[in-house]
């Protein structure tokens, strides 16, 4: 492990700036902008899996007073475009979809028609009154009854619902598996999630027709490429449409796509040329914003009989829904990409599968390779099993070690200054494994049940170009900054990216501040703005840091060497050598001291801005720099989880005893929030293993579509988190950022995995599907007991 | 009660709004009207006289859980009022909105049966009395006429020697029960059962007393394998609903430890107040 | 349910005069006719907490009442709590142990705790994890509102003895 680098403000734990508008309820959400006239929508939603709509009677709903209109599919066909999604991937099917269905439904929720109207509650009752003629045609629920040949298609465009498939293999697989001791099989099946942002989804659009103009009120991850999306769908320019993102009340990846809903509402007010606002109700945002991540898979590790693995076999199936907001290996792939992470692996395999069903549609949900971990750790746990061998031991024989780096992964990812084997001791020294080993023999003498999980994650933060451009997707990983010092010398500056309440006000402003040598409370980032903003890829996996925050650090730099140029010239020097600017002042080094020059950035201000004539030759007016960066293909940060479990055996309550997280991330910058972060990750992975589940019965009828039916975790489910910080700096990246915030829920869910099966391993039981609901750790011990297994 | 005369089926009675409003805000209950009866404080009330509790409609939760005559009186319902919810839902529900409501798995309509308290019905055509076993007829469905507005429950106060135990089994704090279990125990001089009021609640349309339990501990004392004998009774009487979510076998498995772990915690609280 | 109702509503100690239909729901009222937006609309059945207000000192879920229901009731949001720009001490404590992120949560927990730790000023973790476990956040895993909760309640404590 390398030690962290210096800084003056990157890395300080400054309490967050936005926190007094949130806590005096002065927080602007969607929601809280008013525009005077503005209309309210209502969606009619489809009550069937799967069905063609053969006739829409809106005549009741219209003659509701303060109905406006209601408009369908084919009204939406005339003013926008469909969505076509063909990227040039192998084993890729193309799909395309309108602004809302025109022939049939796919699933229990999709919108076919919407009601404009004065206010919402008139909205919501005409949304009552309109009647839809249905045929019901029968449903493809599971993924593999929809991989059957009879199985209905969910577009019928396709050849079959298999939408997606890529194999892949490097080394020699098959000759790892004939070399090998044993080869050991493993399944694990992720049941279905959905984000639950307590705000939910919604937009406020305002044509103004004079200027041809549409602004869209948005909470948006991604502004720029929103506004791309916008415009292309209304047959807009990108001079024609301003995003704007307010305060957003959580993201976590259902933030970035443009839904059916929000264009459909965009297209109204320019048809309507009024306001058009909507907010989705919670059993919407439930049922038919996006899910995530249902996807099984198999593994077979040919090993050594000290547990080396020669070989990995993954076979993947994702279930994806029934439409695609995005290419439909996007998630997947990224699984199968990283699978191998902490350990060296050579010869490797994979088979992934994405199959469309009649459900909603995915998006990537924080961490949209979640459960990569799982997999991955808990294949070496059923090795440790399987031999006979202490899982710790197996994780240290196959682990990267330091002298393996850079190291490149099967797949032809490359690992540089990751330290996976460094948070395992780390993790296990201070869980202190040896100790829970006699704590757990005795409680099992006491018909108790005690389990330990480790769980190493190396997760993929920051996607630079490179890495789209290897992997066929158009799209750029680059991000833009500008910063702007103002005549008076206070600082402005912007990013493309938009926060979902990470708190990147704070951190950002460090970066900056560090990078031009002033006080962080003398510079306001400004995002989400698209007339503001420069064009950037927006926020999405674990990028912030790296791409935003580096961006706004090597522009604040360059921002500096002009401010030094010009306060070199106004002290008579010949250059800048020896100056630096410092909490604003510039100070020249002086027999190793820094001194004062008596020039603050304010007279640097002044002079650039109210008197260029006394610039140096061949520096520009004004203080005003812009800047671009493109990170490297792939930054990787890594962590070791570790969790101890009490299984009640006879509720099958899980409780967790004790969590700790080993994480390098590289230099934080801020590391209050990056904390914030992993605990917040670690929070959302274990409320997902333990208690969330989007659930449909055979039908296609979503039973979860309330916040009682969709559990997720309260204050009394969660234990409190340690962490042991650790801080490699990456050697590609501005101040050697790494970027986190999504491996907390790969571990989260993987360790808690571990720590189960490690508790009921004595009873022979190893659990492979999520999530760990009681009822279903009672169905283990019930067989358990079955079979001669003890009888709680 | 005139307006509830005057609108009938249109018209919901409304108080704390922690039952109705969410089926409002879903759509799935619409009312025409509503009747609100947050400002009669005279439906706020806990009197006690001749061996009887009677507590008003109105009466929020945390004040049932925590008024000193509930404790002392009522002290399972004090005890079962306290894990309805969050606290923010108990200081706004009342008792006879959760009565009239009757979530199959909600704590109150439990306890009101397993006490056999006595549901109190008033309308413009006078006073009827409902037994509470009677009132729920099945899934939040109950016996009270369009013009009826349900303003007293009357709890027999539970004797002073009598041991009790309520608890429940839920996936998070707060949820509604998987299964819960409520219980009234006395003995007579020599250790043996002389009453026993067993309550069931979340694994049927409506809570319900296991008579053939009551019956079966009659006269015998409980000592472990008794208890055990009982519980496994208890578990085989149900019959709850089976779905892939919610396996019945589960059910049945909870059923049994909660009716041990509370006939255990009944014997050992006997006669603590006196 | 149709047509309006003219009421009386005293919010934060300001009573308004509001026209407003009887099915309308209390949070919709203070967000769009008394332009409170500081209380968020999260569930609309109870469960979120991000909606809660008090009512005559208690916590109540503003999308669980009507509007019509609050006439002669003393309503107080989030807007109250730091009026005088000084935040208070449970505020203070969110900020300084980071215990918020999105924010859209948060007005409902300041005031269920403002509540809560009027009458229960020396809670243990057990009791404020109990009490908290009606609030939903996704963001933080709740550790630091808690740890932010026991901090103000001390902080109170103290100020109170002096």
């Amino acid at each position: 492990m390398t030690d962290a680098l210096e800084f003056s403000h990157i890395g300080k734990a400054l309490p967050r700036r936005e926190d007094f508008r949130f806590l005096t309820g002065q927080g602007r959400y969607l929601d809280d902008i008013k525009l005077p006239g503005a209309l309210h929508v209502a969606f009619v939603r489809s009550p069937h899996a799967h069905a063609r709509i053969k006739a829409i009677h809106a005549g009741e709903a219209c003659a509701l007073s303060g109905v406006v209109g209601v408009f369908t599919g084919r009204d939406l066909a005339q003013w926008t475009t469909p969505l076509r999604l063909a990227p040039p991937i192998e084993g890729l099917h193309p799909v395309e979809m309108t602004t809302l269905p025109v022939d049939k439904v796919r699933f229990h929720g999709d919108p076919v028609a919407v009601v404009v109207a004065r206010d919402r509650y008139i909205a919501e009752d005409a949304a009552e009154l309109v009647e839809v003629e249905w045929d019901a045609l029968p449903c493809a629920i599971d993924a593999v009854d929809a991989l059957a040949p009879d199985a209905p298609l969910v577009d019928e465009t396709l050849p079959s619902n298999l939408v997606s498939h890529q194999s892949f293999s490097a080394g020699d697989v098959a000759g790892a598996r004939s070399g090998a001791a044993r080869v050991v099989e493993s399944r694990f099946d992720l049941h279905r999630h959905t984000h639950v942002p307590m705000e939910t989804r919604g937009c406020l659009a305002d044509w103004d027709g004079g200027q041809s103009h549409l602004t869209m009120h948005i909470g948006t991850q991604v502004p720029h490429p929103m506004r791309g999306q916008l415009a292309a769908r209304l047959g807009l320019s990108e001079t024609q449409v301003t995003v704007i993102s307010p305060d957003i009340g959580g993201g976590f990846g259902q933030k970035i796509a443009l839904y059916r809903e929000e264009l459909t509402v965009a297209a109204l007010a320019r048809h309507l040329g009024r306001p058009v606002r909507w907010r989705e109700d919670r059993m919407e945002n439930l049922m038919a914003a996006s899910h995530a991540r249902e996807t099984r898979c198999l593994t077979r590790a040919a090993v050594t009989a000290d547990g080396r693995v020669l070989g990995l076999e993954l076979e993947l199936t994702e279930d994806f829904g029934a439409y695609c907001f995005y290419p439909a290996n996007y998630m997947a792939r990224v699984i199968a990409m990283i699978l191998t992470g902490p350990y060296r692996i050579s010869n490797y395999a994979f088979d992934v599968k994405v199959v469309l069903t009649n459900k909603c549609g995915n998006g990537p949900m924080r961490a949209p390779m979640a459960i990569t971990s799982w997999v991955m750790e808990g294949t070496i746990d059923s090795i440790a099993r399987e031999l006979g061998l202490d899982p710790l031991e197996v994780r240290r024989v196959n682990a990267i070690r330091a002298s393996d780096l850079p190291f490149t992964m099967p797949t032809g990812e490359i690992l540089e200054d990751v330290t996976p084997l460094e948070t395992l001791e780390a993790a296990a020294g201070a869980i202190d494994v040896p100790t829970f080993r006699t704590r757990q023999a005795e409680a099992k003498a006491e018909g108790r049940l005690l389990g330990l999980g480790l769980c190493t994650v190396v997760e993929s933060t920051t996607y630079g170009s490179g890495f789209y451009k290897a992997a066929g997707i158009p799209g750029s990983g680059h991000e833009a900054a500008w910063v702007r010092i103002e005549p008076s010398g206070v600082v402005n500056a912007s990013v493309g990216l938009m926060g979902s309440g990470q708190g990147y006000e704070t951190p950002l402003a460090q970066a900056v501040a560090e990078g031009l040598g002033v006080s962080p409370d003398q510079v306001r980032v400004h995002m989400g703005n698209t007339d503001v903003a420069p064009y950037g890829m927006g926020s999405r996996g674990g990028r912030g840091a790296t791409a935003g925050g580096g961006t706004l650090y090597l522009c604040a730099q360059k921002a500096q060497e002009k401010i030094l140029t010009i306060a070199a010239h106004m002290l008579n020097l010949n250059d800048m050598q020896g100056l630096r600017l410092h909490e604003g002042e510039v100070e020249r080094q002086l027999t190793g001291d820094w001194q004062s020059t008596g020039i603050g950035l304010a007279d640097v201000a002044r002079r650039a801005y109210l008197d260029p004539l006394s610039l140096p030759s061949g520096v520009k007016p004004g203080l005003d720099v812009s800047l671009t960066y493109d990170p490297p293909p792939m930054t990787y940060s890594n962590a070791t989880h570790a969790c101890e479990v009490e299984i009640d055996p006879e509720t099958g309550m899980i409780r967790i005893q004790r969590y700790l997280v080993a994480e390098d991330c590289g230099t934080v910058l801020n590391p209050v929030v990056v904390r914030g972060q992993q605990q917040g990750a670690v929070a959302m992975g274990l409320s997902g293993a333990l208690f969330e589940q989007v659930v449909y019965d055979e039908n296609g009828q979503n039973q979860s579509a309330t916040l009682a039916d969709y559990m997720v975790a309260t204050a009394c489910e969660l234990p409190n988190i340690e962490i042991i910080p650790m801080h490699t700096p990456n050697g590609r990246t501005p101040a050697g950022i790494k970027g986190m915030a999504e491996g907390g829920i790969m571990g989260a869910i993987g360790v808690i995995a571990g720590a189960v099966n490690d508790a009921l391993a004595p009873l022979g039981i190893s659990v492979e599907k999520m999530p760990l609901s009681p009822q279903s750790i009672r169905a283990h011990l019930r067989s358990a007991e079955k079979s001669g297994g003890p009888k709680f | 009660m005139a307006l509830m005369a005057r609108f009938g089926t249109e018209a919901k009675p409304i108080s704390g709004g922690q039952s109705l409003t969410p089926m409002m805000n879903m759509r799935i209950a619409r009312p025409a009207h509503l009747v609100d009866l947050n400002d009669l404080l005279e439906l706020d009330f806990i009197r006690v006289a001749d061996g009887v509790v009677e507590i008003g409609a109105m009466t929020r939760h945390a004040r049932v859980a925590s008024a000193p005559e509930v404790v002392r009186e009522l002290p399972l319902l004090a005890e079962a009022a306290n894990t309805i919810g969050h606290y923010a839902i108990r200081q706004r529900g009342t008792l006879g909105g959760s009565l009239v409501h009757a979530d199959p798995a909600a704590q109150l309509p439990l306890i009101a049966v397993t006490l056999g308290a006595e549901i109190v019905l008033k309308s413009v055509r006078g006073l009827r009395i409902v037994a509470a076993q009677d009132f729920f007829l099945s899934i939040m469905t109950v016996d009270i006429a369009e013009d009826e507005i349900l303003t007293s429950v009357r709890f027999p106060a539970m004797g002073r020697s009598t041991g009790w135990a309520f608890d429940l089994v839920s996936r998070r704090r707060g949820d509604f029960a998987m299964a819960s279990v409520a219980l009234a125990l006395d003995m007579d001089d020599a250790g043996r059962v002389s009453s026993l009021r067993f309550g069931i609640g979340g694994v049927s349309p409506v809570p319900a007393r296991l008579e053939v339990v009551e019956q079966a501990a009659f006269g015998h004392q409980l000592q472990a394998g008794m208890i055990a004998a009982l519980a496994a009774q208890a578990s085989a009487e149900i019959d709850p609903e089976d779905t892939p979510q919610l396996p019945a076998t589960y059910l049945r498995e909870l059923v049994d430890l909660l009716s041990r772990r509370s006939l255990k915690k009944a014997t050992e609280t006997l006669g603590e107040t006196v | 349910m149709s047509g309006t109702k003219q009421i009386f509503l005293t919010v934060n100690g300001e009573t308004h005069e509001v026209s407003v239909p009887p099915r309308k729901l209390l949070v919709d009222v203070l967000r769009d006719d008394l332009h409170l937006t500081g209380t968020h609309t999260g569930c609309e059945h109870g469960v979120c907490g991000a909606c809660t207000i008090l009512v005559d000192g208690q916590p109540a879920r503003a999308c669980l009442s009507y509007a019509v229901q609050m006439e002669g009731h003393e309503l107080r949001t989030i807007e109250a709590m730091a009026a005088d720009g000084e935040l208070k001490p449970l505020q203070r404590a969110l900020h300084e142990e980071h215990g918020l992120q999105c924010g859209f949560c948060t007005a409902g927990i300041v005031m269920t705790f403002e509540a809560y730790l009027r009458d229960n000023p020396e809670p243990t973790e057990d009791e404020v994890r109990d009490v908290l476990s009606g609030n939903l956040c996704r963001c933080t895993g709740y550790q630091n509102i808690v740890s932010a909760v026991l901090k103000a309640a001390s902080e109170m404590r103290e100020e109170a003895q002096v």
